[in-house]
């Protein structure tokens, strides 16, 4: 069996760590899957999906660690004007967050529920924000 | 407070049902990968970057290609969904036979609050006897314009017709006539510098972000193309806070702007106050003959 929903969901600031753990969980319970794996994947080249620990301290030292590794002013050749969209290219780094932070990960299903650790969250983090947003939870299994 | 004097709402979705006007907006604008959104996501937007109240620039292609960059009665429609926050403008293409009853009806019915002509993509000369009227009209309803001026982005879109220098004569024919010659009118600065720097009623607009980041283009045009100091003691009262979105972004430009070092004063007419002189809001204020 095969399923698949999609959050949207509007960000509020330009960086942001949205968590989204419960509603994984809940789509995944009532997919009818027992056994089998979701995908948690965003739709998007300016956001990441990640799991940590849902503490605002590590929120914090994530947020410190991408803007030291991904400074705001660096000559980015992607700063220029984009005819295939009609803007310029202003959002390189975040591009590059979005890279580091990659933009999928993967939940065991078991018994119809989703495996996790205690301290594990699911977050949809933002680098371009404020902005819609659109995260696909598909699921595989029987 | 900061008011935004450059937008098309191409992408609001109370006037993106229809498809195929959504992908004629995009087309002849010359913008993609963007979908509609809300206007609570735009408000949302504007509250985030501290923008006060925005413009709505329609653009009327009516005689050049059969439609609309965004209506005057799409306009109407997205000023009635949050009045205290939206600025509507009109547009009229002026090859239209019917461009006066337009006007009338754009500025008595719908209320608008001035009008966008764009010479570029409409393919007029803005000193084209022509137009006459139309300025006439705007001075009787006490309407300013916003000129698309300089290089524009647009496919089928000539800059010969958006030269800063083809508005003089009507600067000079209207003196009582408000005009914002937009984009500085790059890549001609310094002939937009001189219209503002000699005529009274002529504004521009610091929506440009041709090349590179916001940051190093408004460094290169504010602090080399032109004197560093020229905004600050010369055209303070002419430069107003547009950003061309959705093609540019306040959350780009803003910084930007703010990093120019300008005094708290004069950034604060680029941002809000001098808006407020272009809209006919400050009436009888000339600070720019002090």
């Amino acid at each position: 069996m095969v399923k698949l929903e999609t959050i949207v969901i509007r960000s509020t600031a330009e960086f942001q760590m949205i968590k989204i753990t419960e509603q994984v969980r809940d789509i995944i319970a009532r997919s009818g899957v027992q056994n089998g794996l979701a995908a948690v994947i965003s739709a998007h080249t300016t956001t990441g999906i990640m799991i940590n620990e849902g503490l605002e301290c590590v929120e914090t030292d994530i947020e410190e660690l991408l803007e030291r590794l991904v400074p705001k002013d660096m000559p980015y050749a992607h700063a220029h004007f984009l005819p295939s969209y009609g803007a310029t290219g202003s959002n390189s780094p975040s591009h590059l967050k979005s890279m580091l932070a990659g933009n999928s990960c993967m939940f065991v299903i078991q018994n119809g529920v989703m495996l996790s650790g205690d301290a594990q969250d699911v977050y949809l983090t933002e680098f371009d924000g404020p902005k819609g947003r659109k995260v696909y939870i598909q699921i595989i299994g029987e | 407070m900061i008011i935004d004097v450059h937008t098309h709402p191409i992408f609001y979705k109370a006037i993106s049902e229809d498809r195929d006007t959504l992908d004629y907006r995009k087309r002849q604008f010359g913008v993609f990968k963007q979908s509609p959104s809300p206007i609570e996501s735009t408000l949302q937007e504007m509250d985030y970057n501290g923008v006060t109240r925005s413009i709505l620039l329609p653009i009327d292609l009516t005689t050049q290609s059969g439609g609309w960059i965004v209506s005057n009665d799409d306009v109407k429609t997205i000023v009635d969904l949050a009045p205290d926050r939206f600025i509507g403008f009109a547009s009229v293409d002026p090859y239209r036979e019917d461009a006066l009853e337009e006007l009338d009806r754009a500025f008595g019915e719908l209320g608008l609050k001035g009008l966008k002509l764009h010479p570029s993509k409409q393919k007029f000369y803005p000193n084209d006897e022509q137009l006459k009227p139309i300025y006439e009209k705007c001075l009787a309803y006490d309407k300013p314009i916003m000129f698309h001026a300089g290089m524009s982005w647009e496919p089928d879109a000539p800059s010969k017709y958006s030269h800063p220098l083809h508005f003089e004569d009507v600067a000079v024919a209207y003196p009582e006539l408000r005009m914002c010659l937009a984009h500085f009118g790059w890549p001609w600065v310094k002939e937009t510098v001189m219209l503002l720097l000699k005529y009274p009623n002529v504004f521009t607009d610091t929506s440009i972000l041709h090349m590179d980041n916001a940051l190093d283009f408004y460094k290169q045009v504010f602090k080399v193309d032109m004197g560093p100091l020229w905004i600050e003691r010369n055209l303070n009262d002419k430069v107003m806070f547009g950003t061309n979105g959705p093609r540019f972004k306040a959350k780009r430009l803003l910084p930007a702007l703010q990093a120019m070092d300008f005094r708290p004063k004069t950034l604060q007419k680029i941002l809000g106050g001098n808006a407020e002189v272009f809209l006919g809001e400050r009436r009888n204020e000339r600070p720019w003959l002090n």
